[in-house]
């Protein structure tokens, strides 16, 4: 065995890896089960972009607090939101995170730091602020991580929420996953200002780009910013540049990207793949390794699928419980 | 017919975690194109008109346009007729080596170049020997000027239409080639550093402890980055015929010790074992045996302990325009003075 070259143990290497492949699979299946017309509303994939949450959120534990967006699986899996509950609710099943009364949008587990997925552009910032003043107040060293597109980043809320962190010197990380496009709108076509660093600077905060098809890179990027915010250097931005291989809902035909372009991104800029060659390449483990999780995953997420097809829906008698929830 | 002259702006230097590790600016996007207005303005005044600038989609592009046909609407003289390279964009640093590409073949006469040390090198490793004029947007800038961009642009209208000949405004620079194995080699403009990290991760140095060797094209105590390291041992100038290399060591141990500007604000104590001159030409092989190696502050390539990294030092590798020199030669011409081929 070599020496590990890598800033994570072997075990939290293939954490990562299992972490990642199971937001890939869960999206690549929910892909083909969209398309068969079982599940009610609409789903957001966030395949190609698994590197950020899980980059960000390895450096996370049930006390810190995160704030997702439409495209929430991902973030949800990282965060360790049970995958069989959650395919549950997106089935709309009563065995759902929220007894199915959520859906793929609204995907919560407050146990494990998962203020929920939002169908709203942009309204995760100001819940992630008022988490984040709520560990300050605690004293509990918790952070805050709120998700957006480059799209939200031009909601007032996003900006809002920037300047009361900034103000208030929260323990928040805002997270950019720029893929260039707000749903079919190129960032070009959106903003006056372009780089959502630049806007960071606005209010006083600092920000960083990273390459979000890199584990490697967001990674270490999100350590320093997680811990600086956690040791009370208050708020800064992380903007990630990304390259998501499905469009921005499912049966989005796309006309908007280049011909061949998620083609290309797949074929070269997988987060999975270049994690597993660079950790192999490293001597650490093999293609075996790698595929024995490849295994037990499509394993879970088979599972998953079959168990919430065969869950119960909702009673009509359940209608109106678990509208409102007790904090 | 004046000549053409390129523009390779990078909107992604400058935007790393030396936000968060050091005390590193964020210059604005709005800034970078106003820097580059700036530049233009001055390229305008010795009537250079055709620009060809590398597309990006980082909003400079976009800035640069808005800037430009407020002028024109205004009925601004000395309007540049800007076109941008048909290529694709993939946001990396391919992108600039594309450019520096296609400006060659396109026959400019320099090249503007908005970027940190990292955008420099890769422009300068393919443009062959079209000069490079350097504006620094990025987060250490040893290499890159810090001055007023619309005296860069004048200077460069200055060399690029003649006015000021090449002999006088374009300077040859050294850089440093480092080879893994048999591999092509890949430059550096100011420092290569090797430092124990096996990977390139957030690229960036800051942690000191992995730290081993440094080498260094030339290296002043008034840079901030690895090169000031150098800088506050032995200073080497841009144009000596000679480089310097350091063996690092924990400063707790080591004969030397400097407190380094290592990045923007950030201030570290140094070891250093023991430091000599590097000769042009003589290939230097580290004693490191894995880890990777940092280009001009920031990891590029890693290496395992069966494959062997060595450095050399490179003259006259690439030109760029010799601002102060354009300036003064111009100042002391008589006809300049008066107006001559003056274009405003």
């Amino acid at each position: 065995m070599s020496d590990n070259p890598f800033p994570l143990s072997l075990e939290d290497l293939m954490r990562a890896y299992r972490t990642m492949r199971t937001i890939r699979d869960f999206e690549e299946r929910l892909h083909i089960e969209f398309a068969k017309g079982d599940i009610p509303g609409f789903v957001h994939l966030y395949a190609g972009e698994e590197a950020v949450a899980t980059g960000v959120q390895m450096h996370l534990t049930d006390i810190d607090r995160i704030a997702s967006t439409h495209r929430g699986h991902g973030h949800c899996i990282a965060k360790g939101v049970d995958v069989h509950e959650m395919m549950a609710e997106i089935y709309g099943k009563a065995t759902g995170s929220c007894r199915g009364k959520g859906g793929s949008m609204h995907i919560a587990d407050l146990s494990k730091g998962m203020m929920g997925a939002n169908g709203i552009l942009g309204a995760g910032a100001p819940l992630i602020c008022g988490a984040a003043l709520a560990s300050k107040f605690r004293g509990d060293r918790g952070v805050g991580i709120t998700y957006f597109g480059d799209g939200a980043a031009n909601q007032g809320t996003v900006l809002e929420s920037m300047n009361l962190a900034a103000a208030w010197d929260l323990p928040v990380v805002f997270v950019v996953e720029n893929n260039g496009y707000a749903e079919s709108t190129s960032v070009e076509f959106a903003t006056g200002v372009d780089s959502y660093v630049d806007r960071a600077s606005g209010f006083g905060m600092p920000g960083v780009t990273v390459d979000g098809m890199d584990f490697f890179a967001v990674y270490e990027a999100a350590g320093e910013i997680i811990r600086r915010a956690r040791d009370g250097g208050g708020p800064a931005l992380l903007e990630c540049s990304v390259a998501r291989f499905y469009g921005h809902f499912e049966g989005d035909a796309q006309t908007y990207k280049a011909k061949g372009e998620n083609e290309y991104n797949r074929e070269n800029r997988d987060c999975l793949k270049s994690f597993r060659k660079r950790v192999c390449d490293a001597g650490l483990a093999t293609d075996r390794d790698f595929d024995q999780i490849d295994l037990e995953v499509a394993r879970l997420i088979d599972d998953a699928v079959a168990s919430a097809k065969a869950a119960p829906l909702p009673k009509p008698s359940e209608l109106l419980t678990d509208v409102y929830v007790s904090y | 017919m004046p000549p053409k002259v390129g523009v390779i702006a990078n909107p992604i230097s400058g935007r790393d975690i030396r936000r968060i590790v050091a005390k590193a600016n964020s210059l604005q996007i709005a800034d970078r194109a106003n820097m580059l207005a700036r530049a233009l303005a001055g390229l305008s005044a010795w009537g250079i008109t055709d620009v060809l600038m590398m597309p990006e989609r980082g909003g400079i592009t976009g800035h640069i346009m808005r800037h430009l046909s407020h002028a024109a609407r205004r009925g601004d003289s000395g309007a540049i007729d800007l076109t941008l390279l048909k290529m694709p964009v993939t946001g990396s640093a391919e992108d600039s080596r594309r450019a520096a590409r296609i400006m060659a073949e396109e026959g400019v006469a320099a090249i503007i170049v908005l970027g940190g040390d990292g955008t420099h090198r890769i422009v300068a490793s393919t443009c062959g020997d079209i000069p490079i004029a350097s504006m620094s947007t990025g987060t250490n800038n040893a290499f890159a000027d810090m001055r007023e961009p619309t005296v860069t642009g004048y200077a460069t209208g200055l060399v690029a239409t003649g006015v000021v000949p090449r002999a006088v405004g374009v300077k040859a620079n050294k850089w440093l080639e480092v080879r893994i194995d048999d591999e092509p080699p890949e430059v550096a403009l100011v420092d290569v550093a090797v430092v124990t990290q096996q990977n390139i991760g957030a690229r960036a140095l800051w942690r000191t402890d992995t730290f081993r060797e440094l080498y260094v094209a030339f290296a002043d105590p008034q840079l901030i980055g690895m090169s000031a390291i150098a800088g506050l041992v032995e200073p080497v100038g841009r144009r000596e015929a000679s480089g310097l290399m350091l063996q690092l060591a924990p400063a707790d141990k080591a004969p030397t010790v400097v407190a380094a500007p290592i990045a923007p604000g950030l201030i570290e104590k140094i070891g250093i074992d023991n430091w000599r001159r590097l000769r042009p030409g003589e290939p230097v092989f580290s004693s490191v045996e894995a880890g990777s190696v940092a280009l001009d502050g920031e990891r590029e390539l890693c290496f395992d302990s069966r494959q062997k990294v060595s450095v050399r030092l490179v003259e006259r590798a690439f030109n760029t325009i010799d601002v102060a020199a354009a300036v003064h030669f111009a100042a002391q011409n008589d006809a300049l003075r008066k107006g001559a081929r003056l274009a405003v």
